[in-house]
């Protein structure tokens, strides 16, 4: 339960109880976590629709997943960042939902799919080795279709958790509302009760 | 005048609004994230080897496919709760942002990226289109807490 406690603890502070207590911090935080998952997202595309050789085929590989990675790098921050802040806020809301659970298992995968293919597909080397034969190997297009299925989970997963409606009783952060619902008047409701909480 | 959020078909599945939300989210992903490498391209970050008209080209299909998931599950979601989409302030905003932006995409953004003009002008619609895109980024999201 120390991870609980934690959570407990992280949202309590003066800082993330401020960050949820705003009408609009909060969707500020969550906007600019969609407009880096864009950026992020447009990179990755790209990357691994290069290496499907079904994108920017008249540039090496080499030079499209070099130049991308920059602006890559720079998306990931901007998400990471602002995961984190959100997280943050209702961090004892997040422990209890079950697509947050999800989520992190899949970005587990994404760090396993680091691992396996980063040396061997993404590097320098290798893009340039590609781009000598003129020949992408299957294991650089199985890295790029993993790729863009954890990806994708990930946005299935990040947009499930504000369906699944907190156990109120359980929940002790004040002020701020629970996570938001997509959905308008249906939800609405249920985010209101929880708001007067 | 609208269609009546209880008769509409997309209601009777739980499923098909979050559905449509991943496919509104990865579209905008293709479509902003495409439409952003041409952008930095014209701020001189990233693809530089590559000429700016060449770019665009290439990356021309993969943003009108964005565009059309976007246009597709949208009005679908819209459909759900008209009447709360309608008179829903952000998402008003939002909306005379996504036709400025579409307006601004297919022609000074289009115009800009196929001629090499001046270097501040290319800047100035980088920075315009960015500008707006995020925008509207930030209109969605904004739908659900006003």
């Amino acid at each position: 339960m120390w991870l609980l406690s934690f959570a407990q603890w992280v949202q309590s502070t003066d800082f993330f109880t401020a960050l949820r207590s705003s009408w609009y911090v909060y969707p500020i935080v969550m906007a600019t976590h969609l407009a880096g998952i864009a950026l992020f997202g447009g990179m990755v595309l790209a990357t691994d629709l290069r290496l499907l050789g079904v994108a920017l085929r008249r540039r090496p590989v080499a030079d499209v997943v070099g130049q991308l990675r920059p602006l890559k790098h720079l998306g990931l921050t901007i998400v990471v960042t602002c995961g984190l802040l959100m997280l943050g806020s209702k961090a004892e809301e997040y422990y209890y939902n079950a697509f947050f659970r999800m989520k992190m298992a899949v970005l587990a995968l994404i760090v396993v799919h680091a691992l396996v293919f980063r040396g061997n597909v993404y590097s320098r080397g290798s893009v340039v080795e590609f781009d000598r034969t003129g020949r992408i190997p299957g294991r650089a297009k199985l890295a790029a279709c993993l790729s863009l299925v954890l990806w994708i989970s990930m946005v299935v997963a990040g947009r499930g958790i504000g369906y699944i409606e907190p156990p109120l009783n359980k929940i002790h952060a004040r002020g701020g509302r629970p996570l938001p619902h997509g959905r308008g008047s249906l939800t609405r409701g249920a985010a209101q009760v929880a708001a007067e909480f | 005048m609208f269609l009546a959020a209880a008769a509409n078909p997309l209601n009777a599945s739980e499923l098909v609004f979050p559905t449509l939300e991943v496919i509104h989210i990865v579209g905008f992903a293709v479509l902003v994230g495409t439409i952003a490498i041409v952008d930095f391209r014209l701020l001189g970050i990233g693809m530089r080897r590559q000429k700016v008209a060449e770019l665009a080209s290439d990356l021309a299909p993969w943003t009108l496919i964005g565009l059309t998931m976007v246009l597709l599950s949208g009005p679908l979601m819209f459909s759900s709760d008209p009447d709360m989409y309608y008179l829903n302030r952000a998402f008003q905003v939002k909306m005379v942002l996504l036709l400025l932006a579409i307006i601004f995409q297919y022609t000074v953004h289009r115009s800009a990226t196929k001629s090499e003009g001046p270097p501040l002008r290319q800047k100035l619609v980088a920075c315009v289109s960015m500008t707006l895109w995020v925008g509207i980024i930030f209109g969605g999201i904004f739908i659900a807490f006003i």
